[in-house]
């Protein structure tokens, strides 16, 4: 890892270089992402002429497996990664363009709804983590990092965490690559269980949006199983996210009364500074959408632009999950990961056909 | 994990941080959609 003691040492790149540095990785995600909706359209005609019975597989699989297939195989080259890494800032433009498809009313009332089920999943989620962490003896702090990011919204929790609790590096990749080998796996596992179940669009994206950890992973999760779906996780998983500021001031405050992180001065300007921007952004676009700042062509476009954000994600989930990597981490935090998702997911699931009943969806 | 170093390390040089960045080009490209610069986005 040369070159992991070289870099702090050399001076950060120009803002003009980095940006350039980041189009081969952009390129690729779009040429990924493009790819996949190419054989979405072209293997099921191709399929149909030739009478073979194949699956319908949507795009967003299509681009995640050929993501995946690049990553296992030949790796993604050097070249690529700051570019690759950019598909969370896709993820984030592509939820606040779809803003655009809610009405601030359908905001509230389902966030209204997904909050509530958000409160009782992290309490839940949470406690069962940190009991669990305990009975396989991990170390507290890694214990932590798992519950946040299993309670929260995965990677970003975790990395928020870290700084204020102070926890280790290697205790964050542990818990890191823990929550991202679970979220690949949600990924084919939700979609079946919802369709045996038969889950309508509206409760199976509210449990992918209260159960899938990585927003990415949560996304993909939902638009696998229908459009609408995909609204709702991400409506849901807006509102998880929307929490993470006040989880990790929680923690903060509790590691600094045990002398083992620094003490939180301000704590409005913590919340604000860990407060997810983009939640905002989603928000802002909902109201301006409601008011018809918009017109129908408009919002149309906006759903698009949305979508074309969103397939770059869905490439970026894809490229950046490296199996051999995670393997790597050990086996104890992923068995107390997975424990814990099979758990928050089965409970979630019971949590979503209570308030289904409740609410009548 | 070696991308998510990466974009960790990204992140503290790009003034804003990434979810600001990522608001900042969602609205503008609406601004953009909304002032008829664009005028449909096909998928």
């Amino acid at each position: 890892m040369a070159d992991a003691i070289a870099l702090p040492q050399a001076r950060p790149a120009q803002p003009a270089l980095q940006f350039l540095g980041v189009v081969p990785g952009v390129l690729l995600l779009a040429a990924v992402g493009y790819a996949g909706k190419l054989l979405e359209r072209n293997v099921g005609t191709y399929a149909k002429a030739h009478h073979w019975t194949f699956p319908n597989i949507e795009y967003v699989l299509w681009a995640i497996l050929i993501g995946l297939a690049i990553s296992n195989t030949v790796g993604v080259p050097q070249i690529f990664r700051s570019g690759v890494a950019t598909y969370e800032f896709w993820l984030k433009a592509g939820i606040v363009l779809l803003g655009s498809r809610f009405l601030l009313g359908d905001v509230l009332k389902l966030g209204g709804v997904s909050l509530a089920l958000v409160a009782i999943e992290i309490a839940v989620a949470i406690a069962f983590m940190t009991f669990l962490g305990r009975a396989f003896g991990l170390r507290p702090k890694l214990t932590s990092l798992l519950a946040v990011g299993s309670a929260v919204c995965g990677v970003s929790a975790i990395i928020a965490t870290q700084g204020a609790i102070e926890a280790d590096d290697e205790d964050s990749s542990f818990a890191i690559a823990a929550i991202l080998a679970l979220g690949a796996l949600s990924l084919f596992t939700f979609p079946l269980i919802g369709h045996a179940l038969h889950l309508s669009d509206h409760a199976y994206g509210l449990w992918a949006g209260l159960a899938v950890d990585n927003t990415a992973e949560a996304t993909a999760a939902g638009a696998l199983y229908s459009d609408a779906a995909g609204k709702l996780a991400v409506l849901a998983k807006t509102t998880r996210n929307a929490m993470i500021g006040f989880v990790v001031l929680a923690y903060a405050i509790y590691w600094a009364s045990r002398g083992q992180a620094k003490t939180v001065g301000n704590k409005v300007a913590f919340l604000w500074q860990k407060f997810p921007k983009f939640v905002l952004g989603f928000l802002l676009i909902s109201v301006l959408a409601t008011y018809h700042f918009f017109t129908k062509e408009q919002t149309t476009a906006l759903a698009n632009l949305s979508r074309w954000a969103f397939l770059l994600t869905f490439a970026g989930v894809g490229l950046r999950t490296n199996f051999r990597e995670m393997r790597k981490q050990g086996l104890r935090p992923f068995a107390v990961g997975a424990i814990g998702e099979v758990v928050i997911a089965v409970f979630t699931l019971a949590l979503v056909a209570g308030a289904g009943k409740l609410f009548g969806f | 994990m070696s991308t998510n170093a990466v974009s960790l390390n990204s992140r503290k040089t790009w003034l804003l941080s990434l979810d600001s960045w990522a608001v900042v080009a969602a609205l503008l490209a609406a601004l953009l959609i909304r002032a008829g610069v664009f005028t449909r986005v096909p998928w």
